[in-house]
């Protein structure tokens, strides 16, 4: 399990801003935790595919996509905050995610 | 850019208008109005009533295929007459028809032909049931297999885009019932897919048997530029390959992922969607050194 600092947290939070402005053609600094990831920037779930394997790559992950599949069925997600959030859970518990709901 | 390394990708379907190509390229209207002028003239449909603001999912699937292929069409043209000479080309699914015209193995009409007589062939052979396709996201090969086997659901997966983005055809009931399950079982998403015909299985053996009558009489040549096979992932070289190529795709299962990895490996660093909308884009983001994606209207500025 890793240990979720606050340089962790930054770092994470700069790769979506960026991943999503690059992606979706729109100005990072309009992008917020409230924003929405299907309304406001038409992103999509190979988006979110794509994401998490940036994450998997670069933290070097042990975690099944359909775990993921089978939490976000649980908790949707539709925001950028709400993302953020997810993605730092699964930084921290990885295959271990689903445990969370237990 | 080099000239030698970009290649020209093919959609099978207009999903969506993302930008309108006629603000950025001059000449744009002028074709894709007289090319739908001929097809309304040539198919006896009713195109010329479509345009760049209807909505391409209530044209029906014929006309959306219509629809798709004159863009294509329109989209090539500017490309070749700007000066844009690809090196390698390849069609998603149906949009095997655009890039046959594109290597000069087809006239504009032929592929015309090709898409009405292998829609209506594929209408007269298909039983009564009621057929569909979905797009899934999230799981591997293996775990759609085990899903499909542990509630009998008689699915094919006919194209992978990614290790973990596949399309499955089967009858409407099992594609619903699949969908849920794949979600049950972690698929990130499935997406229904606009067609009530199972394409690329061997439901459709019948109907290609029908179309190859049509497809060996009508005048086709060899590709004058390199159009790599979905099917197989190598090189369509002469009018007998792409006869055969053109039947062979109705029925059976293709791997786009494997396609766009061969013309990247092949010196393909470029790839452009001839097409409204950026989706085949989307589907290459995880071959690893998938080159670079230039929207087909950009290119034409960068050689005018």
């Amino acid at each position: 399990m890793a240990k979720i600092t606050e340089k962790t947290r930054i770092e994470v939070r700069e790769i979506v801003l960026a991943f999503f402005a690059e992606e979706c053609e729109a100005d990072k600094s309009q992008i917020t935790d409230n924003t929405s990831i299907i309304k406001d920037l038409d992103g999509d779930s190979l988006m979110f595919l794509e994401l998490i394997e940036i994450f998997k790559k670069k933290y070097n992950l042990d975690i099944e996509l359909k775990t993921i599949g089978k939490y976000a069925v649980k908790h949707p997600i539709e925001t950028i905050g709400q993302l953020i959030e997810m993605q730092m859970l699964i930084i921290e518990h990885e295959n271990r995610l689903l445990e969370l709901d237990k | 850019m080099a000239e030698n390394d970009i290649g020209l990708v093919f959609p099978a379907f207009i999903t969506d208008f993302r930008d309108d190509p006629s603000q950025c390229v001059p000449g744009f209207n002028k074709l894709f109005s007289e090319y739908l002028e001929k097809a309304s003239f040539i198919t006896g449909k009713e195109l010329l009533a479509y345009s760049l603001e209807s909505d391409p999912m209530q044209l029906g699937e014929l006309s959306n295929q219509f629809a798709s292929y004159i863009y294509s069409c329109t989209c090539t043209d500017l490309l070749l007459n700007s000066g844009v000479r690809p090196a390698m080309i390849a069609g998603y699914s149906m949009g095997i028809y655009a890039a046959l015209y594109t290597a000069s193995a087809i006239r504009f009409e032929t592929g015309l032909l090709f898409i009405e007589r292998a829609y209506h062939s594929i209408l007269n052979v298909l039983p009564q049931t009621r057929y569909g396709m979905c797009g899934v996201i999230g799981l591997s090969e293996k775990d759609i297999r085990e899903i499909a086997a542990l509630h009998n659901l008689n699915l094919a997966i006919v194209n992978r885009n990614s290790d973990y983005s596949f399309v499955v055809a089967g009858s409407s009931f099992h594609i619903n019932v699949f969908q849920l399950k794949a979600k049950e079982e972690g698929a990130l998403h499935t997406r229904p897919m606009a067609t009530a015909i199972p394409y690329h299985t061997g439901l459709l053996s019948e109907a290609a048997k029908e179309l190859s009558e049509t497809v060996f009489s009508a005048d086709v040549q060899s590709p004058v530029i390199p159009v790599i096979s979905v099917l197989r992932q190598d090189r369509i070289s002469d009018a007998a390959r792409v006869r055969e190529e053109v039947v062979n795709n109705i029925f059976n299962p293709f791997n786009w992922f494997e396609t766009q990895l061969k013309m990247y490996q092949s010196g393909i660093h470029v790839f452009t969607e001839c097409g409204p909308s950026q989706v085949l884009l989307k589907n290459s983001k995880f071959m690893q050194g998938s080159g670079k994606f230039v929207r087909w209207d950009s290119l034409i500025n960068k050689f005018l």
